[in-house]
């Protein structure tokens, strides 16, 4: 576990010190550009294992339901479907927002 | 951007794009129901059939959701519920773009919801009677439960807007990319260099893509065309039934829920 960390270090800390003295003379006022992509990719990763996580135990309870009661089964069926797309549009938000930051780029 | 950027092929200079395709489809919609209505004949055939299969399934929604209260508001669900779906299968087009991809349309049928659910509620139970629901079930709680109730009323519109943007623009974007990694300037257009480690990985990799595309990314596309149609009506429905039912009292509303089980 230690080696583990001290390589993320070793890796990470000379691509950040790289990535800030390429982003100094390039931007004037401020260094957020490489960042953002950065961000964006971290952020939608995180957003869709924690969608996918919830979706399973959705999906886990409903599959136990329409087993314990066959004859509910197309009633269960669509509020599972509902429960889907409503948790699935909060990793949709964070998609936007990462197209915000990678194509929109409001902070250079 | 500019290396996956492709537009559609059918363009008008002076007409923005997504307000062109709106137009195409009304005209599918209206030629449809066009071919739907002539010759009505009391057996069904053809166009009037798939028709008909199409507004039976969208009654039987409303009845499952709303209730027979709901049958008046038909029009409006079941044109937004064609609009989207319609719309959404357009982008699946080479060549053809979905209006539903861009913000201006999603928000624009987003905000017909939002009005029409108010003026539903507003009509049915008056001004006065509809705002007291907005002050929660105690009205002690009132200075806590308007804010939050107020917030989430205005994030309903832009949920709506937002869900289906992303997924109509992520996907469009989704099939970019793929299409730029297997194209003529990726995965095939290395085997057709002619080097060998070209035909070979290359070759291999864009068929193997092709593949995925054809058998998965475009059935992938079609399932999220027709589940955010259905998404978006059942959620107008969800929310028409909520601005109808404070008319009924619990009792009322526990008696018909047990009518219709």
């Amino acid at each position: 576990m230690r080696s583990l960390i001290l390589t993320a270090v070793a890796v990470l800390v000379p691509g950040v010190a790289l990535a800030q003295t390429a982003a100094a003379p390039a931007a004037g006022g401020s260094m957020v550009g490489p960042y953002a992509v950065l961000v964006a990719g971290f952020a939608m990763a995180f957003a869709a294992g924690l969608c996918a996580l919830g979706q399973g135990k959705a999906i886990a309870s409903a599959v136990d339901a329409m087993a314990r009661q066959p004859g509910a089964a197309a009633r269960i069926q669509t509020a599972m479907i509902i429960g889907l797309a409503l948790i699935e549009s909060l990793a949709i938000y964070v998609l936007v927002v990462a197209m915000i930051l990678l194509f929109v780029q409001p902070i250079k | 951007m500019g290396a996956i950027d492709h537009p559609p092929i059918l363009r008008i200079p002076g007409i923005q794009d997504h307000v062109l395709y709106t137009f195409v489809v009304m005209l599918i919609l209206v030629g449809v129901s066009f071919a739907a209505s002539r010759r009505v004949a009391l057996v069904p055939r053809g166009a009037q059939n798939f028709m008909e299969v199409v507004l039976e399934y969208i009654i039987g929604m409303i009845d499952d959701v709303i209730g027979p209260a709901g049958r008046p508001y038909l029009p409006l669900i079941g044109t937004l519920g064609l609009f989207i779906l319609v719309s959404n299968l357009l982008g699946l087009v080479p060549g053809l773009m979905a209006p539903t991809g861009n913000l201006m349309t999603n928000a624009a049928c987003a905000l017909v919801v939002f009005f029409a659910y108010h003026y539903i509620g507003i009509k049915k139970q008056g001004f006065g009677h509809y705002l007291k629901h907005f002050m929660g079930p105690v009205p002690a709680l009132a200075p806590l439960m308007i804010p939050i109730e107020v917030i989430s009323h205005l994030a309903r519109p832009l949920s709506l807007t937002l869900r289906l943007f992303g997924n109509m623009t992520g996907g469009h974007i989704l099939l970019a990319i793929i299409f730029f990694l297997m194209g003529l300037d990726g995965l095939i257009g290395w085997a057709l260099t002619g080097s060998v480690g070209g035909i070979v990985l290359g070759g291999i990799g864009g068929l193997f893509t092709m593949a995925f595309t054809v058998g998965f990314l475009y059935p992938l596309k079609i399932l999220v065309a027709f589940l955010q149609a259905f998404i978006f009506v059942m959620l107008t429905m969800l929310y028409i039934a909520g601005a109808l039912e404070g008319a009924e009292h619990d009792e009322h509303h526990a008696e018909s829920h047990a009518a219709h089980h």
